[in-house]
């Protein structure tokens, strides 16, 4: 999941690069490669989402 | 302070390619010098970090619009969160036992939290500088240094995918907890779902509820033992003094013939050997400096006075007539100013680490406190912690094992299921009382076995235990205590 976070990344880097016409585009697609992210963060810490320490 | 649009525009880029190069593209020269590869929670902070980067861009090519500044400020918050909560695993582990690599000596996941913190101060600063309206002032073209910053983002993200894919893999696979080194040989590359595996949960094995004798069952019968011989009391006797509070807790001194109490109020009464006359008294304040839970055991350490609270923090204790009134002020709710204050500290423990205690027992052959884990729904073990009275740190730990003739009344069942809630050392044998089942295990701690255990049935969840020659008192939260005679060192179930 994490390479194709990054070939979505690559994308938008392209279409900010070379397609600039594209901005709502290229942002809708930066929400959702922010979204990917932190799902997969939050997939990595399911078992506990915040801190394992004395809060 | 006068700053032009375009400087500003440059410095972000500058910003933008030091982001780009350093974090996120380093970690990929860390790939291939020394085979590092990040974990699950690694891969989400550094694409977090190109993220940051990408926002940067957006607004190198169209402007700082609230929008991008606005993305930009939820990454990093984000990026910090993710940073702590990566951290956490091994901030508190020993030294030089942290995970992945480390750089001027801190450990990746720890810069990660540091580089989205100065994410954010950056941001703050450059905001500092902006005066920019839609359309004005900001710069058309990103310009050659913006144009290099596409560049390099795009071939360090490219390297990064690459990366990406030899070590998680392709969709549906995802990243891992514990990574192999890196290798350009597919052979030795490692896919998986594992992460997907394990229940949802806020605090994982932080979740301990507080203990609650009154949640126990006290049926001996229904005890993980089988066929335990009972113990009646020989008679009932009551504490005489009004305590504010439940009862928690009782020792006895043989040297002075007094008894300790405590209560649940966070009450310390020092009363004399018929229990019906209060010598001392002092209400303790359990805020400031270290926390105390309500108090759970007490026990006479020569002329000290130790309490322990539930949570395994300690008050240390003495009586003392010529105590200065205004200095213990800061230590004590109430006094009747014969006490003073020694310390206030805490046990480590090991394997009883995230349990809570309910007992407190002194051995004075080994000069040691000792504590008796209670069990949670996440950690089920029945854990005997030992501390020097020299410094109060661990000196030992041991679960112990029945002795032969001792048998379980099911394979599923387990010690584990005893709630010790007193304790009190005799002759090198622990004798520890459970409010679950109503039963008294003796365990021995030079061979850290349990020797014998007793049914008491007409305990109603008791709170504490002391030992005054061959009786042993066994206290309830009402004030009553048990008069119990002392099993011999000798198990009778291995006599049987």
């Amino acid at each position: 999941m994490e390479f194709l976070n990054f070939l979505l990344i690559l994308w938008i880097a392209w279409l900010v690069w070379r397609r600039p016409e594209n901005e709502r585009l290229a942002f809708g697609l930066l929400v959702l490669s922010c979204a990917i992210m932190a799902l997969l963060f939050l997939v990595g810490t399911h078992t506990s989402f915040v801190p394992g320490v004395n809060l | 302070m006068a700053v032009s649009q375009r400087r500003l525009r440059d410095a972000l880029v500058a910003l933008v390619i030091i982001l780009i190069a350093v974090p996120i593209g380093g970690a990929v020269v860390l790939a291939l010098i020394h085979g590092d590869t990040p974990c699950i929670l690694c891969w989400a902070q550094r694409t977090s970090m190109a993220l940051i980067a990408l926002v940067g861009l957006f607004i190198v090519r169209y402007g700082p619009r609230p929008r991008y500044v606005g993305t930009a400020v939820l990454l990093a918050t984000w990026g910090v969160f993710m940073g702590f909560r990566h951290s956490a695993l091994h901030l508190a582990r020993d030294v030089g036992q942290g995970f992945s690599a480390s750089i001027f000596g801190m450990h990746t996941y720890t810069w990660a939290w540091f580089i989205h913190w100065t994410v954010l101060v950056g941001i703050g600063a450059l905001l500092l500088f902006l005066h920019w309206k839609e359309g004005e002032g900001w710069p058309r073209e990103p310009g050659r240094a913006g144009r290099f910053a596409m560049g390099l983002f795009v071939v360090v993200v490219g390297a990064n995918a690459l990366q990406a894919f030899a070590t998680t893999g392709p969709p549906p696979f995802l990243g891992q907890a514990d990574p192999v080194r890196f290798s350009f040989d597919p052979r030795r590359w490692v896919w998986s779902q594992e992460e997907l595996g394990g229940r949802l949960s806020l605090r994982g094995s932080w979740t301990i509820p507080e203990p609650d004798v009154g949640d126990v069952d006290p049926d001996p019968a229904h005890g993980p033992l089988a066929d335990l011989p009972s113990l009646s009391a020989s008679g009932w006797e009551r504490i005489g003094v009004p305590l504010a509070g439940a009862l928690s807790g009782l020792a006895h001194d043989p040297a002075t013939n007094r008894f300790l109490a405590v209560t649940d109020r966070y009450e310390v009464y020092v009363l004399d050997g018929s229990m019906a006359r209060s010598l001392h008294h002092v209400a303790v304040d359990p805020g400031f400096s270290i926390d105390l839970s309500p108090f759970a055991g007490t026990a006479f350490v020569g002329d000290t006075l130790a309490v322990l609270s539930t949570n395994k923090s300690y008050v240390l204790l003495r009586p003392d007539s010529t105590a200065d009134a205004d200095l213990e002020w800061r230590h004590f709710r109430e006094t009747d100013g014969g006490m003073r204050e020694l310390r206030l500290g805490r046990f480590a423990t090991v394997r009883a680490r995230q349990m809570y205690v309910l007992s407190l027992a002194f051995d004075p052959s080994a000069d040691e406190m000792i504590t008796v884990a209670v069990p949670s729904p996440r950690h089920r073990r029945l854990v005997v912690s030992r501390f020097a009275r020299g410094d109060l740190v661990l000196s030992s730990e041991f679960e112990p094992r029945p002795a032969p003739g001792l048998r379980l009344t099911g394979e599923d069942r387990s010690l584990a299921e005893y709630v010790v809630t007193g304790a009190v050392v005799v002759d090198g044998l622990l004798y520890a009382l459970s409010a679950a089942y109503s039963t008294l295990l003796v365990i021995d701690l030079r061979e850290r076995t349990l020797r014998g255990a007793y049914a008491v049935p007409e305990l109603e969840r008791p709170v504490g235990l002391a030992a005054r020659g061959s009786q042993l008192f066994a206290a309830q939260a009402d004030g009553r205590v048990a008069v119990l005679e002392r099993p011999g060192a000798e198990s009778p179930r291995a006599e049987e």
